[in-house]
């Protein structure tokens, strides 16, 4: 049964998928740490659907789809850092204009193609048997970058998410790491778009994280557990969409799901036994 | 030496002026309360002067200014409202302020205020007056020359704030620190402050609490009918 789990990788495509996901599957997870703290997945989301209009710029007009996508993720994220500091209004009205704007200017774009666009399909609900190895190369390049920063700049990025006065006051450049947390943030995204597609990517944000912290008791607890729990479903949505050939993207997100009932379930009986 | 230097400080939110020309300074290793009634400006005092807040004047800090003086000031807030589920132990929090990880001094300064035993406990599940024991411990980490405590007892039983206030004295004597505090406690300003600032919008006195802090000043502080506000218990 083992071997014939590790056989499926023989296949080029699905060692690409293997290692696509297991790369998106880490930056996501650590980032989304972050993501939970300060509540920011509508910001996550928001800047999925609103990179449709990069992906339909890069199909229309022949680059690549991935790469045009995450210079609109790095432009929509720009944008709402900019509203959100020069205008009173709420972070989520700001994100709620520039998700459906976005939305509905990709879906404009795309328009002006004729016929069936598959690519578009695969954007939206996720492909990761399709990454190409320029794909891979892209995608590896941007994570270790994005994985650096989160590293190097663990402490400020926690304390800035915990109280923003006191992480001003403590001598960390608020502004500067709130708009790097945007642009890397929307950058993590959309690779993650790659895997997940637009609809689903946030999943893989939030479920590690929200599983890991339901059992964590340290922050160190909490960042090996959200990586190891996102390994194991990225690997194992894959395999099983492989054996029961069913959609990967959705079967990641399930599998996430069925992996945080879980950890619901532990916890409350783990309680009950305390109380 | 002078360690806090504000000339004609003067704040306005939107249209309203909250502090007029305020002037005064204070020196190094002195206590200086701040105590006024709700809206008197007292939070806007220090929020100004740790450079949270824009303000015409001029405010020194050791001889900077607010923004030159960041990450050397000590600071413990009225509030520190955080995910209490998020899960990070006292000891991770404390190394958050510290540039490389430095064990023995996170357990020093836990010893300090007497919270040794709770390193590896979750912050979240902190009682109130432990929390602000451990945002003490946080605002000392780094040895500040100026610490800022805005209502910090505010969620502490009575017993908590007198050990609250020998713990910050403690502290100022082995770290030669100048602490502002604001607070509403007349008790605790008598016994702990080398230096009072009576603030409603206006600098109304200043001086040595047990000598400016007369019936009369404090009428004209609160009013006739108004009292300053009692501890909350809880």
């Amino acid at each position: 049964m083992i071997s014939d789990f590790f056989d499926i990788f023989q296949y080029p495509f699905m060692q690409r998928a293997l290692l696509a996901g297991l790369v998106l599957g880490g930056v996501l997870a650590y980032f989304g740490i972050f993501v939970v703290l300060r509540k920011m997945s509508f910001f996550s989301d928001g800047i999925a659907h609103a990179s449709l209009a990069g992906v339909a710029v890069g199909l229309l007009f022949g680059f690549a789809p991935l790469f045009t996508a995450v210079v609109a993720g790095v432009f929509f994220a720009s944008l709402i850092y900019f509203l959100e500091k020069k205008t009173s209004l709420s972070a989520d009205a700001v994100i709620g204009i520039i998700f459906t704007a976005g939305m509905a200017l990709g879906v404009v774009l795309m328009s002006l193609r004729s016929g069936y666009q598959p690519e578009l399909i695969s954007f939206l609900f996720g492909n990761i048997l399709a990454v190409k190895s320029s794909d891979l190369v892209f995608i590896a390049f941007l994570a270790a970058v994005i994985v650096g920063f989160l590293f190097r700049e663990q402490k400020k990025l926690i304390l800035l998410s915990l109280d923003y006065e006191l992480a001003y006051v403590s001598g960390v450049k608020a502004s500067l790491y709130q708009y790097l947390t945007y642009v890397l943030l929307s950058i993590a995204v959309v690779l993650g778009i790659k895997i997940l597609g637009i609809v689903l990517i946030s999943a893989i944000l939030i479920i590690p994280v929200s599983t890991a912290k339901l059992l964590s008791v340290s922050f160190k607890s909490l960042v090996l557990r959200s990586l190891i729990i996102s390994e194991a479903v990225v690997l194992l949505g894959l395999a099983l969409s492989y054996y029961l050939n069913l959609p990967t993207a959705a079967l990641i997100v399930l599998v996430g799901a069925a992996a945080f009932l879980t950890a619901v379930f532990i916890k409350s009986v783990s309680a009950r036994r305390a109380s | 030496m002078t360690a806090i230097e504000v000339k004609n400080l003067t704040v306005r939110l939107g249209e309203r002026i909250v502090l007029n020309n305020l002037g005064f300074t204070a020196q190094e290793k002195e206590i200086v309360a701040v105590i006024g009634p709700n809206g008197s400006g007292k939070t806007t005092l220090v929020r100004a002067m740790l450079g949270l807040l824009p303000f015409k004047g001029e405010i020194k800090i050791l001889g900077k200014s607010p923004r030159q003086i960041l990450g050397e000031v000590g600071y413990v807030p009225q509030r520190f409202d955080f995910d209490r589920t998020f899960p990070i132990t006292v000891g991770e929090f404390l190394s958050l302020s510290l540039k490389k990880e430095k064990t023995s001094r996170i357990d020093e300064v836990l010893k300090k205020v007497g919270m040794l035993p709770y390193k590896n406990r979750m912050l979240g599940t902190l009682s109130g007056g432990q929390l602000q024991r451990i945002l003490i411990g946080n605002a000392i980490i780094h040895r500040p020359k100026i610490l800022f405590l805005d209502e910090a007892i505010s969620g502490i039983d009575i017993e908590g704030v007198k050990d609250f206030y020998s713990t910050v004295q403690s502290m100022k004597e082995e770290y030669k620190m100048t602490i502002m505090m604001i607070s509403h406690e007349i008790n605790i300003v008598y016994k702990f402050a080398d230096t009072i600032l009576c603030l409603n919008r206006d600098l109304l006195c200043r001086g040595d609490p047990r000598k400016v802090l007369t019936k009369e000043t404090l009428e004209k502080l609160y009013g006739d009918s108004a009292e300053p506000r009692e501890h909350q218990h809880r």
